[in-house]
């Protein structure tokens, strides 16, 4: 039986201006598997995450996803003058489905607290968790632990990681070489070309 | 347009949390306001202007037999100009520094050519140089024109006096040197005595004419004096602060400011937060961003502008002034600020998607806001370019909804021009500032 893929990108491409951020590439994210993307600053990483994630428009190539797909960029993505709970509640809006609650417990989120006065490591929990607002079945994580400490970092990965159990599939970025074992496969990005 | 709906509420509970710069952009067009108040007061305001004596006025002169408190005519014909009085050491010096705006010399001599009633006395004026020259020049002008009036009537009551005295005869003075006058009263008497000869027929029938002409001199040389009388009845109307277009430019500079700053920051705070991605991903298309940061700045600024609409209202009903109608036109008022506000946001929009950073949006925002005001400003008579740039922004067209729903007792031609304007102006900045956005964060 064939492995569904939940993303398939084909000759997908970046170009900023001139600079070549991603060389056409081709990739898939299959169910049920976790892939680790790593390389160097600037290597196109993020690029080919936003690319899949719908967030950024490539310049060449197509993306095909089967599944609905959650984005946590790299950088928190959310509102700092609503509170963790408002947060949660836009976007489950704008999702057209979630249960915040269940989230906010899931996660130890402070629902009444502003986001601008949530920790570092809340504010990238809170961040996910908007992510998995719609019910993701392909979650793409841009360095999701990349300000976290580690005892931060094992809870968020404890969050995560039965995504791929019920049959869906996790793509993070990573600079942390002591989360690779996570993955079932590991691609390696340089001067916006992969090469492994 | 759901979500274009939850964006716009977002953005409203956001600013609602912002106490500091909701604080700021309602307190910034109202001092903005008051600046241009109080300019507009200094061009109205009174120079200061030195006066030197240099004929040492005394506190009282007599012409033509009626009696002049100085300080009180200069008071009564200075009421456009401070006067001052200064040496004229004092008032060169003043003049040359710029603390006085002109000097006005009393020579010596002047109250006696006065007095005399031979020939005009002279006041002597040197202004300063500047722009200001010509409203000087105006306002000297009218100094003199009153303290000229306030001596016509002395001057004519004495020349009328000198008439009776040849209609009537009795006893005169010319420089101070008294006389007798038999008065055509008096020869009209002789002459009846003297036996009818043709001669003394025709001097009779001169002294009667003379009689019957000089009898009408009164109103005549009253009439000579002022040829056209402008007769000042009660003040009524709106004090100039309170004037229609005044009460339109706050509308439309206040509702400026806010709805452009407003959508600038509202659209490129969605940067500023990273958000923007998130919203791409199908969640939010462009066209509802932008409807969104529309409907922010024109409910926010039309808000705020319906409040200063009504503030206007009641200082209108509080000071009992008449013309306006401030309250049966207040929903006009409403839709207009709606409109335009909407159409001010759109430019916020662009603007936005332009700047791409909060911070730079804002500047950006406040720095084109201010052009965008002055252009509105410049009669389109003097400068022809400055109307049609004004016309392609919403501003100049607020200002004219504005005027007319306050205040024009026909408004709906002007209503739905600019209503048109509006609406066609809001719809070319929305959409350039839907291709400006690209993708989002394409």
């Amino acid at each position: 039986m064939p492995e569904t893929e939940l993303i398939a990108a084909r000759a997908i491409s970046r170009r900023f201006g001139d600079r070549l951020a991603l060389a056409p590439t081709d990739f898939d994210l299959r169910a049920g598997e976790t892939v680790a993307l790593i390389g160097p600053n600037g290597a196109g990483k993020s690029t080919l995450l936003a690319i899949l994630a719908g967030a950024l428009q490539p310049t060449s190539g197509t993306v095909s996803a089967q599944a609905r797909v959650g984005w946590v960029p790299q950088r928190a993505a959310l509102y700092r003058r609503l509170t963790v709970r408002e947060n949660l509640d836009l976007f489950r809006r704008l999702e057209g489905s979630g249960d915040v609650d269940a989230l906010l417990d899931e996660f130890s989120l402070p629902g009444d607290v502003v986001a601008s006065a949530l920790s570092v490591g809340n504010r990238q929990r809170l961040n996910v968790a908007i992510s998995l607002l719609g019910s993701p079945e392909a979650l793409l994580l841009d360095e999701p632990t990349g300000s976290l400490d580690p005892e931060q970092r094992v809870r968020l990965w404890s969050d995560l990681e039965s995504l791929p159990e019920r049959g869906g599939a996790i793509c993070f970025v990573t600079q942390h070489d002591d989360e690779l074992p996570r993955a079932d496969r590991v691609l390696e990005l340089r001067d916006g070309r992969l090469v492994a | 347009m759901r979500s274009a709906s939850l964006i716009f509420r977002k953005d409203l509970r956001v600013l609602r949390r912002s106490p500091l710069l909701l604080g700021v952009l309602l307190a910034y067009p109202l001092v903005i306001a008051g600046l241009v108040g109080l300019v507009a007061g200094y061009a109205s305001s009174k120079p200061r202007v030195a006066l030197v004596d240099l004929d040492r006025l005394p506190p009282t002169v007599v012409v033509g037999g009626k009696s002049f408190d100085v300080q009180r005519t200069i008071d009564q014909v200075s009421r456009n100009v401070r006067l001052v009085r200064l040496s004229q050491a004092e008032a060169e010096r003043e003049l040359a520094n710029g603390e006085v705006v002109a000097v006005l010399t009393v020579p010596r001599g002047f109250v006696a050519d006065l007095v005399g009633m031979v020939r005009s006395p002279v006041l002597t004026v040197e202004l300063a140089p500047g722009g200001l020259r010509p409203r000087l020049e105006q306002q000297v002008q009218a100094l003199v024109y009153s303290l000229n009036r306030q001596l016509q009537q002395a001057y004519i009551g004495t020349n009328i006096q000198y008439v009776r005295l040849i209609l009537h005869g009795g006893t005169g003075s010319f420089l101070g040197r008294e006389f007798q006058l038999l008065g055509l009263d008096g020869a009209q008497r002789e002459l009846a005595e003297l036996p009818p000869d043709p001669r003394v027929e025709k001097l009779r029938d001169f002294v009667g004419d003379a009689r019957l002409a000089l009898g009408q001199t009164d109103d005549a040389l009253r009439a000579t004096a002022n040829p056209i009388q402008l007769e000042r009845v009660n003040d009524k109307g709106r004090s100039w602060l309170l004037g229609a277009q005044v009460q339109a430019y706050a509308l439309a500079v206040t509702l400026t400011f806010l709805a452009l700053v407003l959508a600038a920051g509202a659209l490129a705070a969605e940067r500023d937060e990273n958000v923007i991605g998130r919203l791409a991903r199908g969640l939010v298309r462009g066209r509802e961003l932008i409807a969104a940061k529309v409907a922010v700045a024109a409910v926010v600024g039309g808000g705020l502008g319906l409040t200063v609409a009504l503030v206007f209202g009641v200082i209108v009903e509080a000071g009992g002034v008449e013309g306006g109608e401030p309250w049966d036109r207040l929903p006009l008022v409403a839709a207009g600020l709606l409109l335009a506000g909407g159409a001010v946001g759109a430019v916020g929009a662009l603007v936005g998607a332009l700047a791409r950073e909060a911070r730079a949006a804002s500047l950006v925002a406040v720095l084109v806001v201010l052009p965008v005001v002055f252009l509105g400003l410049v009669p389109r008579e003097i400068v022809p370019a400055a109307g049609w740039v004004s016309d392609a922004l919403p501003f100049a067209h607020a200002v004219r909804f504005f005027s007319a729903a306050l205040y024009d007792v026909s408004p709906w031609s002007a209503v739905v021009r600019e209503t048109l304007w509006l609406l066609g102006l809001g719809g070319a900045f929305a959409l350039l500032a839907r291709a400006s956005l690209g993708r989002l964060t394409g």
